[in-house]
């Protein structure tokens, strides 16, 4: 049988929040309702966050014991930039993160995701603090920002140097991108990217890389790309397509022991029950045979590309998508 | 990509203050995901029938009470701009916005620590005073 399991991230929620269609205490009975965990990120819907009043966590408190929805990880963000003259020096950012981990702990989290472009120096200080409070520290390892980039190979580092059951790193399953989700193409469309600009970012999928790589090995946007260029949307458009990634699974391999926890990104469930871009299938097969137990948490991000004027159907699409990962998890166990 | 949570349809308006218009005011939701202090909003601006209002002119509240001004912001980081919750931009002028159509447009820019640029979006609406 297989040991991985499901939540979903609160990311994928975040309009219906925003807009007041879905109370905290809503989104509790719909996990609990999929019989899945939450991911939360605190400073979304904990107001105060990281150190809401008494009466918020009283609240929380209620909702946790009424639902019983297994708190699976909380996302957390060090505000390096709060000011505007300076960067946070490594002990003011150290004593954010110490914040956090005595928040997670209290709120019920034993894992929290620390977002891309942590500094790497703070985790050494900060662990006495995880260990003692039983919360561990993971980097979120999103496209874009993925194991080539500076800091997150300098993070990798310290945690492979580390080599403590409380340090690890978060997967984003959006470096496994086969094609560039189309709903991204079709938000840029709406507002101007030309045709031209999008079947050439769709052929670098097509060669089998991704743009990241392509510009890299080019030296920078190829000169028949930006011949393409006719304005400023176009630009765009091409700079956010190095956020799809097409990694090997084996990428994976050395870090697997680090694994703590997966964003099972979604840009688009497809009326197929598939993710447009991201092969589930495959990816749960690779996890299974790796001995991978734990959670892969969805997070819709397809909210973002919706229309002006478009309904966003963000609990549509992470049901779809639970039901497609259940899917997958169960023709494991045959 | 945020830009629908920018300025709040139908949020604009003149205020009074013991009997006189002091200025206008408008409310909007993050142009982001989470709440952040308010020291990390980098930049707000607000402009009238294409002129662009002068910033030393706009006051932030994020929670319609209390206001800071746009110099006063980058030291407040006790006080935050949570999700979900309409904050309020005023516009200090005298008699307010007249009588009729305007277009008026809004601009946030927030810091995020992963990206090095600032989070913007924007957002313009045709008001009608009354």
């Amino acid at each position: 049988m297989s040991q991985i399991k499901r939540s979903v991230s609160m990311f994928s929620l975040q309009d219906n929040y925003a807009r007041g269609k879905m109370s905290l205490e809503d989104i509790f009975k719909f996990l609990s309702g999929l019989n899945v965990g939450m991911e939360l990120i605190s400073d979304q819907m904990i107001k105060g966050a990281p150190c809401p009043s008494d009466a918020t966590l009283d609240r929380w408190d209620a909702l946790v014991d009424r639902y019983q929805v297994g708190l699976v990880c909380n996302d957390i963000f060090i505000n390096t930039n709060l000011y505007r003259n300076r960067t946070l020096t490594t002990k003011e950012s150290t004593d954010l993160l110490i914040q956090e981990i005595k928040q997670a702990n209290r709120l019920g989290f034993k894992l929290v995701r620390l977002v891309s472009m942590t500094p790497p120096e703070i985790i050494e200080p900060a662990l006495p603090y995880a260990e003692k409070y039983n919360v561990t520290l993971a980097l979120e390892i999103h496209a874009g920002m993925s194991f080539d980039h500076p800091m997150t190979k300098a993070f990798v580092d310290v945690i492979h140097k580390l080599a403590s059951p409380y340090v690890g790193i978060v997967v984003d399953t959006g470096i496994f991108c086969r094609r560039h989700p189309r709903v991204s193409s079709n938000y840029f469309r709406h507002f101007g990217t030309s045709e031209a600009v999008i079947k050439y970012i769709d052929g670098i999928f097509e060669r089998g890389t991704d743009p990241k790589r392509f510009y890299a090995n080019q030296g920078g946007y190829p000169k028949e790309l930006t011949d393409l260029f006719k304005n400023e949307q176009d630009e765009t458009y091409a700079m956010f397509s190095d956020g799809y990634e097409m990694s090997e699974f084996s990428k994976l391999d050395e870090h697997m022991p680090y694994i703590k926890h997966f964003h099972g990104k979604v840009y688009e469930m497809t009326d197929a029950g598939i993710e447009y871009s991201i092969p589930y299938d495959e990816l749960i097969r690779y996890l299974d045979e790796k001995g991978y137990r734990g959670y892969i948490s969805t997070e819709y991000e397809g909210n973002r590309f919706v229309l002006p004027g478009d309904e966003v159907k963000e609990k549509a699409q992470v049901i779809m998508h639970q039901e497609m990962l259940k899917k997958y998890l169960d023709a494991l166990e045959r | 990509m945020f830009d629908n949570y920018v300025f709040t349809k139908g949020s604009c308006k003149n205020v009074e203050k013991d009997g006189k218009t002091i200025g206008f005011s408008l409310q909007t939701l993050i142009t982001y995901y989470r709440g952040i202090p308010c020291s990390m909003i980098h930049d707000v601006k607000v402009s009238v029938d294409g002129q662009e209002v002068d910033r030393r002119d706009i006051r932030f509240s994020p929670n319609n009470r209390d206001y800071f001004t746009l110099a006063e912001m980058e030291t407040v980081t006790t006080y935050k701009w949570e999700y979900g919750e309409q904050a309020t931009i005023f516009v200090e002028k005298d008699g307010g916005l007249q009588e009729g159509e305007h277009e008026i447009t809004l601009t946030t820019a927030i810091r995020v620590a992963y990206i090095p640029v600032p989070f913007s979006g924007s957002k313009t609406r045709t008001v009608v005073i009354a």
